[in-house]
């Protein structure tokens, strides 16, 4: 359940007309030589020439994840499906058995937007690969004896980390920043709905003839394969797929107005953690805002911010100072994550934080340092693309939240064009109390 | 069934297909160093590897090796100071990092070749030049320290399990401790530890330079050269540990506040990547356990037919941190295996089957094992691993980084050529049946077993194992008849341990000191 870092969809963008091997600025051209399939019934394919010869990355995004679970008591259910689409066909009952014997490497992953299912394989499967993932995403058949089984393996997914502190925290979090939307909830689901889940195989059925359709599905192929042969499998395997997607109403989150704190004991050991959070707009590769916002997590509590020199270098104060400023495909919260090394200190280092929050909203960055980050994402992107895989994995995001991988070139554009004084806004726009949320984690009284 | 070269493999692998060949002989041509060169390639990429690991550590001062290795990594040199290191690796978007385990320490990076000058320059300096200021000894002590008293406590209890097991296995060896060290053992250790073991393990003919990717004409030799201005030195071996097989089944329980039993079970195995039953094993341990597919044999039984963790694998080399990757680790080469089986945390279902389901989940693994000690794999069986590997085996070397790390491996082992990754086509081929089962006879056995439990109500779970009583579960829906009847030898299977093959610790108990 990774999320995709919007760093590497920035520096996507930053290499455009560059050579794949090269890392010379130019504008607004994806590196490697692709092609758009757009079929009748809504389901586009990418088709991408990258990666190792022989081998080609076939990568399945659903425009699906935790935040469509909007029905009470169904949360968990994007990535309970991502299992289920395991479970086998009529024509192919063991799904497994057929990835076996091509020696595929082969798995998915669910998210707050997404569920994503991925084969690396030999490129001289291809044909066998589009049959096999086609035909599970239109005739996808289990029983429910099987569906129940497989919540066994959900509630034993949810067990595997669910006492650490960083789960605890990011469940009191959620459940504090938000009130109406779905980002409230994990993806795994809240415990409740976990544990309910083998009661709910006609729901599930539900979510598949929903979701499951050619209009919220995009194909990415990455890798060495001739691009008419592949078109032509496409309308072979696709184009039979009757639409049908009905979009969830996700509730949009009331703006928030004051400032929310809370404090959460931890039953094991733990040094207190302090998690801060703003609210924040949706990923828009045309908005500066939104941009100017992802950029400013770097700017000002990166590794190179005064504050993590101060706190984690100089002072030590903290063990690790942690910026997630990656936006999302509706408006979410960024945060800023530090680990108190001395429980008494904590206020103070609140204090500190606050201070370092304050001044992002007077002070101009210095140019440098908005140079230094875009350098830094453009290498972090071109360092990225060794594999099919990899190529395949840095379109994720914005395939996601716009349906194309396009939008990269929007993005480039604007992030090319920002100024230390959109840093600036930023901060003046995003870290403000009245959209903060504060939750700091201590060890209950003695961590047993 | 085709072979192909070591060249090939290499190529199926990466983005940037090497422009030259002979990397191999090219490695040899300079005493010290092994490089892989793919002249079209954009990224350099190093493995520098130290031939010192957790082995090393001084009694009481166990995390030593580990904890020299990170303030390297991590800390100030000569020239800069961290902060200033942290400032010139950011617009490169790159970083080095240490990798320790019982053998060996290897240093980690890749850059672009746009950056290559400046980034070596600073790799260079942190571990030619360490400052060893006091200031960075303590923040990443004090990181560690954190780390041994509450993370590797309170994070992932199935990693720790694993820990536990190799730790239990392992006693009265120079792999018994973590590679972390204790919480007492690192405590007690000084920045003057530090310097002195630099010193006697850091020296020019106990490293050795691993480059790959597309550097320039001369690069290597400049980076051996470098290297060679550290003093020379003896080192003196540590002796290849001999670990007891256990007489018996040998229990830990750890108690500690959960809803979910994390589960390792395992063996000591005398196999070594170097050996004639490697690829044998492979197979093996592919068909029975492979990491996170869901097609392995333990997989299929205790996850996809009953549903009751998320996933169960088995190994014939270690792989820690399983649980955050698919790809196998490079770089954990010993001179000592064990045969592992790893149980993802099995959760409860009501108030009262926790222990139940965990002995459910134990004795099913076990039963399986005994039945490919007893009856080996079915030729069909056989055949379709060996398909399965063929094709799998060629995402191995997906990267520059780890094409490279599979060369040092290939040193560690001195496997001939065509390498590790060369080899495994040509001698899956070759297997039959009858050598598949041979190397069974020589490898695995079910009898003799350590078995690591971390769960609530330690005390509990003893009096269950030792009462023999059949543990068993209860499904969401109806199970088809064939999987009750298997429930049924499941929950009867004995597991034989007596009162003093059973131990318990409490989590606060965990790694604290060495004893």
């Amino acid at each position: 359940m990774k999320k995709l870092s919007a760093l590497a969809l920035l520096v996507l963008t930053a290499l455009a007309a560059a050579p794949p091997t090269g890392a010379q600025e130019a504008k607004g051209i994806f590196p490697f030589e692709f092609k758009r399939v757009d079929l009748d019934n809504g389901f586009r394919a990418y088709l991408i020439k990258a990666g190792a010869p022989g081998q080609i990355a076939y990568v399945s995004m659903v425009r699906t994840g935790a935040r469509d679970e909007v029905e009470p008591g169904r949360t968990g259910y994007a990535h309970f499906f991502e299992h289920m689409m395991f479970r086998g066909t009529k024509k192919y009952p063991n799904y497994d058995g057929v990835t076996e014997k091509i020696g595929a490497a082969r798995n998915a992953f669910t998210s707050n937007d997404m569920t994503v299912f991925y084969l690396v394989a030999a490129s001289e499967y291809l044909e066998r690969i589009m049959d096999l993932e086609s035909d599970r995403f239109q005739n996808l058949d289990y029983s429910e004896q099987g569906f129940r089984t497989e919540a066994g393996a959900v509630l034993g997914e949810y067990q595997n980390g669910a006492y650490s502190p960083f789960s605890v925290l990011d469940r009191a979090v959620r459940e504090t920043a938000f009130r109406k939307h779905t980002y409230r909830h994990q993806t795994i689901g809240f415990e409740a709905d976990v544990r309910a889940m083998p009661e709910g195989y006609a729901y599930s059925r539900s979510f598949f003839r929903r979701f499951y359709r050619p209009e919220n599905v995009v194909l990415v192929i990455a890798g060495d394969f001739d691009f008419d042969r592949a078109t032509s499998l496409i309308h072979k395997y696709y184009d039979g797929w009757q639409p049908g997607y009905q979009a969830p109403a996700v509730p949009a989150e009331p703006e928030q107005t004051a400032p929310r704190y809370r404090t959460v004991k931890y039953q094991g050991r733990t040094l207190p953690l302090l998690s801060f959070n703003w609210k924040a707009p949706a990923w828009n590769p045309t908005d500066r805002l939104a941009v100017a916002t992802e950029v400013l997590g770097k700017v000002a509590f990166g590794t190179n911010s005064d504050i993590y020199r101060k706190l984690v270098i100089e002072q030590r104060r903290v063990q690790f100072l942690q910026e997630g400023f990656e936006l999302q495909r509706d408006p979410t919260v960024v945060s800023l994550t530090a680990q108190v090394t001395d429980p008494s200190d904590v206020d103070a280092v609140k204090s500190e934080i606050m201070e370092a929050v304050a001044r992002a909203r007077d002070r101009l960055f210095d140019a440098k340092v908005l140079a230094d980050t875009k350098s830094a994402m453009k290498y972090g992107f071109l360092m990225g693309l060794e594999t099919a895989q990899s190529v395949a994995f840095s379109l994720i995001q914005p395939v996601i939240d716009t349906g194309t991988i396009e939008a990269v070139d929007d993005y480039y554009r604007t992030l090319e064009t920002l100024t230390p004084e959109d840093i600036r806004d930023a901060a003046r726009a995003i870290l403000v109390d009245r959209g903060l949320t504060l939750v700091t984690l201590e060890q209950a009284e003695r961590g047993s | 069934m085709k072979t192909v070269t070591l060249a090939a493999l290499v190529l199926l692998g990466g983005l940037f297909p090497a422009a030259c060949t002979g990397g191999r002989e090219a490695g040899r041509g300079i005493a010290g160093t092994i490089t892989l060169p793919e002249a079209g390639s954009p990224f350099i990429a190093f493995d520098i590897w130290v031939k010192v690991g957790s082995q090393n550590d001084p009694a009481g001062k166990e995390g030593l090796a580990a904890l020299t290795a990170r303030l390297l990594a991590d800390g100030s040199t000569r020239t800069d100071r961290y902060q200033q290191i942290l400032e010139k690796l950011y617009p490169m978007a790159a970083s080095y990092g240490a990798s320790v385990d019982k053998e060996m320490t290897v240093f980690r990076g890749v850059v672009h070749r746009d950056n290559l000058e400046p980034y070596y320059t600073l790799l260079r300096n942190a571990l030619l030049e360490p400052a060893f200021s006091e200031e960075d000894f303590a923040r990443v002590k004090a990181q560690v320290m954190n780390y041994l008293e509450r993370g590797r406590r309170f994070q992932r209890d199935e990693e720790l399990s694993k820990e536990l097991l190799y730790w239990m296995a392992y006693r009265g060896t120079a792999y018994e401790h973590p590679e972390e060290g204790y919480v007492k053992s690192v405590e007690s250790i000084t920045l003057d530890d530090v310097k002195d073991f630099y010193r006697k393990f850091y020296l020019r003919n106990n490293i050795v330079v691993g480059v790959g990717g597309g550097y320039p004409d001369g690069f290597v030799a400049r980076v051996r050269r470098d290297f060679d201005a550290l003093p020379e030195g003896e080192v003196a071996p540590v002796a290849a540990p001999h670990p007891k097989m256990t007489d018996g089944v040998k229990v830990l329980i750890v108690e500690k506040q959960t809803d979910a039993t994390a589960i390792s079970m395992g063996f000591p195995i005398p196999l070594l990547r170097s050996d004639s039953d490697y690829v044998a094993m492979m197979l093996v341990n592919s068909w029975f356990g492979e990491h996170r597919n869901s097609f392995s044999h333990l997989y299929q039984v205790i996850r996809e037919r009953r549903g009751m963790n998320y996933g169960d694998y088995s190994y014939i080399e270690p792989f820690p941190r399983g649980y955050t990757t698919q790809e196998r680790p490079v770089n954990y080469d010993r001179r000592s295996n064990l045969f592992e089986i790893w149980i993802r945390p099995v959760s409860r279902m009501s108030a009262d089957d926790l222990h139940d389901r965990a002995l459910f989940a134990t004795r099913a693994a076990w039963r399986e094992l005994k039945k490919v000690v007893d009856e080996g794999l079915p030729p069909d069986q056989v055949e379709r691993t060996r398909r399965f590997l063929h094709n799998f085996s060629v995402t191995y070397g997906s990267t520059v980084l780890r094409r490279l790390a599979y060369r040092i491996d290939d040193a560690f082992y001195a496997m001939p050529d065509p390498g590790y990754l060369g080899m495994i086509r040509p001698e899956l081929a070759k297997l039959t049946p009858e050598k598949v089962k041979a190397a069974i006879d020589r490898n695995l056995q079910a009898d003799d077993m350590w078995v690591v439990y971390i769960t609530a109500d330690a005390e509990g779970m003893k009096k269950k194992l030792l009462s023999g009583a059949p543990t068993y579960i209860r499904y969401a829906g109806k199970p088809p008849a064939e999987i009750r009847a298997e429930d049924d030898e499941i929950t009867h299977l004995p597991i034989p341990v007596g009162e003093d093959d059973i131990r318990i610790m409490d989590i606060s108990e965990v790694f604290e000191t060495g004893s």
